[in-house]
């Protein structure tokens, strides 16, 4: 039920993620460089600034003259115009170049997954690959534009204050130091304990938002079935539940925050009491004494920050981990090294003992030869499961064969140029997607060489003009796929329209098995007709008056081909096509 | 719409009650902060003494100056346990009771109400404007007090201890870092905004893309797909790095600024010391200070700020409570004590409906007379947009039409408690809408009666089941009966949706049973069993059959046809094919279409 606990995901990658992370910045290294010193000039001044107006209180004691103010301010000026300096410059550069690994990478991913065969898709969810390219990839901007530099700035500020703290009187230092290694426990405790309630608040708020979201969809039947009393139970308690956890979560920072804080307030106690018998034994300065009360005081934060920062970059690591994962999944079609441009694609297609899986021995396929001369009309029938929208998959290229060959008018499609192959298929599916855009861009793609005139006159071939015509826009009309209105029979026109304006010379068709409205399957099944003509043209189909237009039905069964021929030859033969067409008359005529 | 709420928002729904809930939490938190505040301005002036002592030669044990700082540092910790444990947990109380009460309310509005509002809207004001207002009530309390109080004390301390001109010297420039953190908190919402649009715009693009990828590689437009990719990332490169801009800028300027502060205390407060104006001890003090100004002036901003945000937020979310639910029980009085014995018989009688739709201009019921008798099965033709869904609406009450137009067992419909009518009429949705809850629950969802309290209703379930022709599917499933629906559970294919909104419905029993298009992803040969079983179990009682079937509608004793609103045909089955109007042209249609399937 835990979405979010994150064992799940290691397993996928086991290389060193953030070495790989780092090999990212290479093209900016002189930028980071840069970044670098100017922390650790930043950090210089930050330590400085105490120790100035330290000597200054010192010298007020000694000399007792103005120009010793004058002398400090001016340092003081100085230090401070650069610090405003050093951070913007700093924190920009940081920014920009991090954004620019981020494009990158994002980009690279994009890429990658664009390349990534059919089979990965029909294993992933497309949620999860969306999550990848997008919250994945902007959690490791925290990292190059955040986390690594910061990580460095308070480590050398740590440092840079341990070190001036030990020169200046490094018994006083080491006394100092007593509380810290309590605070950098605590501090790692609060991190775990942090961690883990604000998980559950996460987890809860995730639940409640589920819940109302579903809900307020679902309000009108909720409301018809009389259930709101009910459901106004279930929220209360999912509300109750996350209340809770918002309320551990406070009590963790309410008790956390004060204690690191009287810790603090002890430690400068503890330099204030040493230190002040050390002044009185003269063994070190007044300043000194404000120089240590003003450091105690700044290794609290940098600390905290540490851990916060060791959090956050543990779960950047995680996203790298998630994303290279994808990053290394090597299932893609590859391009031949020196792929086959044909001057015309006629449409002659050759399966010969294709054997096919799509994991590991669980062949879908098996020794399936045919041939398909060009312009002719082949169906595919057979019982689910029987392999007939592999074979359509397969024609396009979008899973290799384990075995055996297919050839596209006499040459091996794994020759032949990717992109040549799929444009010659117009490959229409049981499910039209729909763009967000219009009716219009949705004909075109993004190609733009299709001219509006194509556009309409495709529908108009396809029968879908009328239709659309009617829309309040007719082409202009925006669509989206999630709000798309149209009627399963106007997906398949528009989709008809698509593959029309495409000129493709074959037709790969899995037909949708979809109740249409009478009225507008007689237009699907003209159209398709006029979309046939002239083309090879190769369907899975379940209706018989599809099927018994077909110049050669070919039978498949559990992964072979069984028989083929005419539907009247077939009918005579009185095999497994004989009792295909007997189930299939049964589920058509009403009774 | 904007006028009516402008009338009634004075009155109608304030934050007040929520607030006086915890009116004992905020008196506590608040006294703490102020108790807080005053024991953090003693730190600096004990180690100010301290260094003056040391300077003198006047201190001898300083022991009672550490047990004053540790008396104040205990106090503060305890201090901020306190104010947090008080108001931040009292906002929390108030984010709760707000929520529930905003979901309450939700409950009571009607279909108008959800019909011109997107969901994602809705869940915004349980997110983003809660919180917004959670953190006014938590948070920004305490750094508006901060701001004012805090200011106030240390500026009394550091005049009364230190010196009046210097702390008008160095507060001087401190009083631009207010200024400027309300202006860079407004600046940088806008521009977070925008960042956050691009961000969700690029989100959608590779949605989209990835769902719709297949297409994409088909039509090998693979390249031009990563151009648009690339515009969307691109610009949520840059809408980041606006916002950057401004972070890279105000915290160097927030820090130069407190520099000025402690250049200026330098320059004029080491004169004073000079000339024995102020002790050193009072110098490092003042030091001290001007670091605590620091956050009560980025808490002015922050919180004024805070406070703008959560006004609008608040506007939001109460205009969720001024809407007035407008399906409502007329004599809600009465339906308490008659509403057990309250029953429909199923007669429905439809005089002259005429029905727009509040936002609509043309109406989309016009003129329907139509009269069903109790037990009878009433089949109604249409195509989409003839205005059959609203029928169905108006007969649930999801809408109100005219005074009179629809009788229910002779009474007028809206004289019915809405308890009555939702017990007494079953209905299966054309959406078939399932919840993310098991099988069981789902089709047990119109009963009173829990899973959990009568376990022998499972047997009315499966009972039900079988009847909508999904008890096999059921079965197929790993939990069987117990599988849950949704993201977490089985992805039901929409015929198995609907049949197992069918059995939702079948299980109520109830006195009118209407089914929307109900059978339109359900194969033939299912849906003849499931019209046999409609038959058989339905006999006696009402039940309203719309399809566009043919197939579905010719069993019913009377099938009325529904076209652009108006009723045109009603009759049997036998009359309206003799009659020849469109229930015959479309019923031959479908017929040719078999017998063409069946040639040869």
């Amino acid at each position: 039920m835990n979405k979010l606990t994150e064992d799940t995901t290691q397993s996928h990658y086991n290389g060193n993620a953030l070495f790989r992370l780092l090999s990212y910045m290479k093209p900016y290294l002189g930028w980071f460089f840069l970044c670098l010193v100017l922390i650790l000039a930043l950090t210089g001044f930050d330590l400085y600034r105490p120790m100035l107006i330290g000597d200054a209180i010192d010298l007020f004691e000694a000399e007792g003259n103005y120009s010793v103010i004058t002398d400090t301010a001016v340092k003081y000026s100085i230090v401070l115009l650069l610090s405003v300096i050093f951070n913007i410059s700093q924190t920009w550069l940081l920014q920009k170049t991090g954004q620019r690994i981020i494009f990158t990478i994002r980009r690279e991913l994009y890429v990658h997954i664009q390349s990534l065969s059919s089979r990965y898709f029909d294993l992933t969810p497309v949620g999860k690959l969306v999550t990848r390219v997008t919250n994945d990839v902007e959690a490791l901007n925290e990292m190059y534009s955040g986390i690594l530099v910061r990580l460095f700035r308070n480590i050398v500020k740590i440092a840079g204050l341990a070190a001036i703290m030990l020169l200046l009187d490094w018994q006083l230092a080491l006394i100092s130091f007593l509380l810290l290694p309590v605070v950098c426990v605590l501090t790692v405790v609060f991190r775990q304990i942090a961690r883990k309630t604000y998980r559950l608040s996460r987890t809860r708020l995730t639940d409640l938002n589920t819940f109302l979201s579903e809900n307020i969809s679902g309000m009108r039947i909720i409301q018809i079935f009389g259930r709101e009393k009910r459901k106004f139970e279930e929220f209360d308690d999912k509300s109750r539940k996350l209340y809770q956890a918002y309320y551990r979560e406070m009590m963790v920072f309410a008790v956390f925050r004060p204690i690191i804080y009287l810790l603090s307030v002890i430690s400068l106690m503890i330099v204030l009491g040493v230190g002040s018998r050390e002044v009185l034994d003269s063994a070190i300065s007044i300043g000194t004494l404000y120089i240590f009360a003003q450091y105690i005081q700044s290794f609290f934060d940098p600390i905290q920050e540490l851990a916060e920062q060791f959090s956050t970059l543990q779960s950047s690591l995680a996203s790298a981990e998630k994303i290279f994962a994808v990053l290394d999944e090597d299932s893609c079609v590859r391009e031949a090294e020196e792929p086959v441009l044909l001057p015309r694609i006629l449409g002659r297609i050759e399966f010969s003992h294709v054997w096919f899986a799509y994991d590991g021995e669980n062949y879908v396929l098996r020794d399936v030869s045919f041939l398909i001369e060009p312009g002719r009309r082949v169906a595919f029938v057979g019982a689910t499961g029987a392999g007939k929208t592999s074979i359509l998959n397969l024609i396009g290229r979008y899973y290799d064969i384990q075995k055996g060959s297919i050839t596209i008018d006499g040459v091996d499609i794994r020759l032949l140029d990717k992109k040549q192959l799929r444009s010659a298929i117009g490959q229409m599916q049981q499910d039209v997607f729909i763009f967000e855009g219009t009716v219009e861009s949705n004909i075109r793609l993004y190609d733009s060489e299709i001219t509006r005139e194509e556009v309409k006159a495709a529908a108009e071939y396809v029968n879908a003009s009328a239709f659309i015509e009617r829309l309040p826009h007719g082409y202009e009309e925006p669509v989206s796929e999630r709000g798309a209105s149209f009627s399963a029979g106007e997906r398949q026109l528009l989709s008809f329209a698509r593959t029309l304006a495409h000129k493709p010379s074959i037709l790969v068709m899995d037909e949708a098995t979809a109740n249409i409205d009478t009225e507008t399957e007689l237009l699907i099944q003209q159209a398709l007709e006029k979309l046939m003509e002239g083309r090879t043209t190769i369907m899975v189909a379940h209706r018989l008056s599809t099927i018994q237009h077909a110049d050669c039905i070919m039978v498949m069964h559990k992964g072979k081909i069984r028989e083929q021929g005419t539907h009247q030859e077939l009918l005579a033969r009185g095999g497994i096509y004989k009792k295909l067409y007997e189930l299939q008359i049964r589920h058509e005529t009403p009774t | 719409m904007t006028d009516r709420n402008n009338t009634t928002k004075q009155n109608s729904f304030s934050l007040a009650p929520y607030l006086l809930q915890y009116k004992w939490h905020y008196a506590a938190g608040i006294a703490v902060l102020l108790l807080v505040d005053l024991a953090s301005l003693y730190i600096p002036q004990f180690t100010g003494e301290i260094i003056d002592g040391l300077t003198d030669g006047t201190l001898t044990d300083a022991g009672a100056l550490l047990a004053g700082i540790f008396a104040a540092g205990l106090t503060m910790t305890l201090g901020r346990f306190g104010w947090r444990f008080f108001i931040v947990g009292a906002s929390r109380g108030i984010e709760y009771r707000l929520r529930n009460d905003m979901f309450a309310h939700l409950e009571t509005l009607s279909a108008r109400y959800y019909n011109s509002r997107k969901t994602g809207d809705l869940m915004a004001h349980f997110t983003n404007d809660l919180q917004a207002v959670r953190q006014a009530c938590g948070m920004a309390v305490i750094t508006a007090f901060d701001a004012v109080i805090m200011t106030l004390m240390v500026l009394v301390k550091m005049i009364l201890y230190v010196s009046f001109r210097l702390t008008v010297f160095a507060f001087i420039p401190l009083t631009l870092v207010a200024v400027s953190c309300y202006f860079f908190g407004i600046e940088s919402k806008k521009r977070h905004l925008k960042r956050q649009q691009a961000f969700s715009d690029l989100s959608d693009k590779v949605q989209e893309s990835f769902a719709g990828i297949r297409v994409l590689k088909a039509f090998v437009q693979e390249e031009k797909d990563l151009a648009s990719f690339d515009r969307a990332s691109r610009n949520s490169m840059e809408k980041t790095l606006s916002a950057v801009k401004l972070w890279a800028v105000v915290n160097p300027f927030l820090d130069a600024v407190t520099g000025v502060s402690l250049l200026l205390t330098l320059v004029f407060g080491g004169r004073m010391v000079l000339d024995g104006q102020i002790s050193i001890g009072q110098f490092v003090a003042f030091n001290s200070y001007i670091g605590m100004l620091v956050w009560p002036m980025i808490a002015c901003g922050d919180s004024i700020n805070a406070f703008t945000q959560a006004a609008a937020a608040f506007r939001r979310i109460a205009m969720i409570f001024q809407e007035k639910p407008d399906i409502i029980d007329l004599c809600p009085a009465p339906a308490q004590e008659g509403e057990a014995g309250m029953r429909l018989t199923g007669g429905i009688d439809i005089k002259d409906l005429t029905f727009t739709y509040p936002d609509g201009i043309t109406p989309v019921l016009s003129h329907v007379s139509l009269r069903v008798e109790p037990g009878e099965m009433l089949g109604i033709l249409a195509r989409t947009g003839s205005g059959k869904s609203t029928l169905a609406d108006l007969l649930l009450r999801v809408y109100d039409c005219e005074k009179g137009a629809i009788l229910l067992d002779g009474a007028p419909i809206d004289e019915y408690p809405l308890a009555v009518l939702h017990r007494d009429i079953a209905y299966v949705p054309q959406d078939n809408f399932l919840f993310s809850d098991t099988l069981e629950e789902n089709i047990a969802f119109g009963l009173e009666e829990r899973i959990a309290d009568h376990p022998d209703l499972r047997e009315r379930i499966v009972q039900a089941a079988k009847d909508a022709c999904i008890h096999d599917n059921i079965m197929e499933f790993p939990e069987g009966y117990r599988t849950l629906v949704g993201e977490r559970g089985v992805t039901l294919s929409g015929g198995q949706k609907q049949r197992s909104a069918i059995a939702r419905a079948l299980l109520k029993d109830a006195a009118v049973l209407i089914l929307d298009d109900s059978l339109s992803a359900v194969d033939t040969d299912t849906e003849e069993q499931i019209l046999n079983n409609l038959l058989r179990i339905r006999k006696g009682k009402t039940t309203i059959l719309i399809a566009h079937r043919i197939s579905t509608l010719q069993q019913a004793d009377h099938i009325a046809v529904l076209e652009e609103g108006k009723l045109t045909e009603y009759g049997t089955h036998r009359e309206l094919l003799e009659a020849g109007g469109f229930y015959a042209r479309i019923c031959e249609k479908q017929r040719l279409e078999q017998e063409l399937a069946d040639a040869d």
